[in-house]
């Protein structure tokens, strides 16, 4: 550690962990996606049958992948009232003191880093709403994906029991007027469709979130020189002591 | 917006598109004495209008009474009911012609009337369909003009508040519905179906127009063309969607009117569950090709040959909610996947905007979120993924040329 710096832990292991978690199951969802959307690579046609289960295979990793982000966001949602560490949802209530770091945080992105007039010690509330925008996003994805899920199991049934189908059909059917409106259809009637199609473009705006996401950290660590990039990994940065 | 809101409330509130198969023995129990009643209580009533005697008809057509009770129990296995009903349901449509039904003929092809005629071999379907007491069906009627209005006052006054009313088309609505008049009296279609609709027991819209407003409803839709559900409220609806509908589907919701008199369970959209509960995907002959990754590339390509699966060629029966995989058309002689022609989703809202073309969803020119902008959604991402980029750019080369970094104490 260099003189004059202090390490403040910043993520738990949990927290560390389930970043991984998320960022490769967030890229093995858009490969797979991106295949059950559009299937861009073809299976062979000379093999046998039994040989290939291309998009069965890749529909298979994308609901997977799609369960363990339904943990890690049921977590997630709860870490962010109940967390013995940081409990995010401090720094999303729109009070005085959130408003001022949050617009003190742009000025410092948009002015390069030549104004920084808060404390950079702890989660700021610029970064924890642009996150609660990604943890939207990402419950969006899991609501329509869900129900676009739900209606392979038309009978009611599932190996798990009724109650899934059931729990499903409750939770994510009014997912299709709310695509409806989000997509802007001119039509008055809401279908299934909508819901494909918001679940696709919603995929572009994650797509673009991480874009910025990752540029932000990497130049926060270039210009504030405070290792925010080993947030992630060994849960740590360094600040300037006072 | 209003009525958004209202669809969301709805939905929380209405049943699921989830379809129960099996209901219970008590149920069923109890269903079959109710139905047996009703069905004992409708062979005293005398036939209305059309005197024609199904069984003879049946003779004419040179079908067997076996081969109308297969008929009948795939019917009963359609309506999702126990085997033990078979006879009920045979005899429910031998009593086709104890039900009045008006037919109503608005902004459309007049392609599920074509469905329900079918000419040219008609099968038991249709046949059945022949013999129901069609009070009034303005495309098929001699009388015309201030005759044909005449014949449907009396009809519905002859029947009122008893006679199941079927309509055929949209309701254009714009210009305060001047796009589409019926009759001498150049009445519109809005009035019309509003004054017919009146003193109906149910409302049966047949075809995509009636549900959703269909083809003429597809954009920009300068009609203003809606389904018959955005008109009426407040009275028992069922939409049988499809370009065309199925007549096995009109069938069934007819046998079950008349069976138990009541209609079919239904689901949010407000289509019987025994028809549309089910994915055309999951029931579709070619799925096997799906799950392997085995597509139709092109037209006529080797995959075609095969009978690959028509997914990347539009095939829309993921998306799509129709009993067509199961039942199929014309009797089981065939479907559109069966053909090799992807499914457009013709049983779907917006279906000519949102599902009838060639590629997959991700590839179409479907409206952007943006607005009028025709764009592909990936397009509409890669679009957005620049402008982000270039966000990004400006900044990373800002900040190396400007950037302040932090003093590093040592
Ligand atoms: C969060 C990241 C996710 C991404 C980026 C993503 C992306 C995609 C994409 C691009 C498609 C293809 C849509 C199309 O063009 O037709 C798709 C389809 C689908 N996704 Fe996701 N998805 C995600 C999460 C989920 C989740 C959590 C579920 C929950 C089960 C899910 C279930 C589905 C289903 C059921 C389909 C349709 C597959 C089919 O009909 O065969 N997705 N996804
Ligand atoms: S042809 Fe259509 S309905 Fe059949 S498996 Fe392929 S995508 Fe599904």
């Amino acid at each position: 550690m260099k003189a004059g710096y202090k390490q403040v832990k910043r993520m738990t292991t949990y927290m560390r962990l389930n970043h991984w978690v998320v960022a490769f199951s967030m890229i093995g969802a858009i490969v797979t996606g991106l295949y059950i959307g559009h299937p861009y690579y073809q299976s062979f046609i000379a093999d046998p049958a039994v040989g290939k289960y291309v998009m069965a295979w890749n529909r298979w990793v994308h609901f997977m992948i799609a369960i363990i982000f339904d943990v890690s966001s049921i977590v997630i949602a709860y870490m962010y009232f109940f967390s013995r560490f940081e409990k995010p949802y401090k720094k999303i209530i729109p009070n005085a003191q959130n408003i001022k770091e949050f617009v003190e945080v742009i000025i410092n992105l948009v002015t390069l880093n030549r104004r920084k007039n808060f404390d950079s010690t702890h989660a700021d509330s610029f970064n924890t709403v642009f996150f609660l925008v990604f943890h939207l996003m990402l419950a969006w994805m899991l609501l329509t994906g869900l129900q676009l899920y739900v209606h392979g199991l038309a009978s009611g049934l599932s190996s798990i029991g009724n109650w899934w189908p059931w729990m499903l059909h409750v939770a994510t059917d009014w997912t299709i007027p709310v695509s409806n409106m989000l997509i802007g259809s001119a039509s008055p009637t809401a279908c299934i469709m909508d819901v494909r199609i918001s679940h696709h473009i919603t995929m572009w705006w994650i797509i673009a979130w991480i874009m910025f996401h990752v540029y932000y950290q990497v130049w926060r660590t270039i210009f504030w020189k405070e290792g925010d990039i080993g947030i992630v990994v060994s849960g740590s940065k360094f600040v300037k002591e006072d | 917006m209003s009525d958004k809101i209202e669809g969301v409330k709805k939905l929380f509130t209405s049943k699921s598109a989830r379809v129960e198969t099996n209901k219970g023995d008590a149920y069923y129990e109890q269903l079959f004495k109710k139905c047996h009643e009703r069905i004992e209580s409708l062979k005293t009533n005398q036939p209305i209008n059309n005197r024609l005697d199904i069984g003879d008809v049946l003779e004419t057509h040179g079908i067997e009474r076996r081969d109308f009770l297969k008929w009948a129990s795939a019917v009963t296995g359609m309506l999702m009911l126990p085997s033990s009903f078979t006879p009920l349901v045979a005899d429910a449509a031998l009593l086709m012609n104890r039900a009045p039904v008006i037919w109503l003929e608005l902004s459309d092809c007049a392609g599920n009337s074509e469905a329900l005629l079918r000419s040219d071999g008609p099968k038991i379907d249709e046949i059945v369909l022949d013999v129901i007491s069609l009070e009034f069906h303005e495309t098929l009627q001699a009388t015309a003009g201030h005759q044909a209005e005449k014949q449907l006052e009396d009809a519905m006054e002859h029947f009122k508040d008893k006679y199941l009313l079927f309509v055929e088309g949209a309701i254009p609505m714009a210009n305060n519905g001047s796009f589409g008049t019926i009759g001498a009296s150049g009445e519109t279609m809005h009035d019309h179906l509003v004054r017919v609709s009146k003193h109906a027991a149910a409302i049966v819209a047949v075809g995509s127009c009636a549900t959703f407003g269909g083809v003429p409803a597809a954009s920009p839709n300068p009609t203003g063309a809606v389904g018959v559900m955005d008109v009426i409220k407040g009275k028992p609806l069922i939409n049988i969607p499809a370009c065309p509908a199925n007549p096995a589907n009109m069938v069934g919701v007819i046998i079950h009117y008349i069976l138990t008199g009541q209609v079919p369970e239904l689901d949010s959209l407000l289509r019987p569950k025994f028809a549309f509960g089910y994915r055309i995907h999951d029931n579709c002959e070619r799925r096997a090709h799906f799950d392997a990754g085995e597509f139709v590339e092109e037209w006529g390509d080797e995959g075609a040959k095969n009978n690959f699966c028509l997914y990347k060629v539009g095939c829309k029966g993921p998306m799509t909610f129709n009993n067509c995989s199961i039942i199929r058309y014309n009797e089981g002689v065939n479907w559109p996947v069966g053909v090799g022609r992807g499914c457009i989703g013709c049983s779907e809202p917006d279906f000519w905007d949102k599902y009838a073309y060639e590629r997959p969803m991700a590839d179409a020119n479907i409206k952007a979120p943006t607005g009028g902008v025709e764009k592909t959604v990936d397009e509409f991402g890669l679009g957005l993924l620049t402008a982000a980029g270039i966000g990004i750019g400006i900044h990373a080369a800002a900040s190396m040329a400007a950037g302040k970094k932090e003093e590093v104490g040592e």
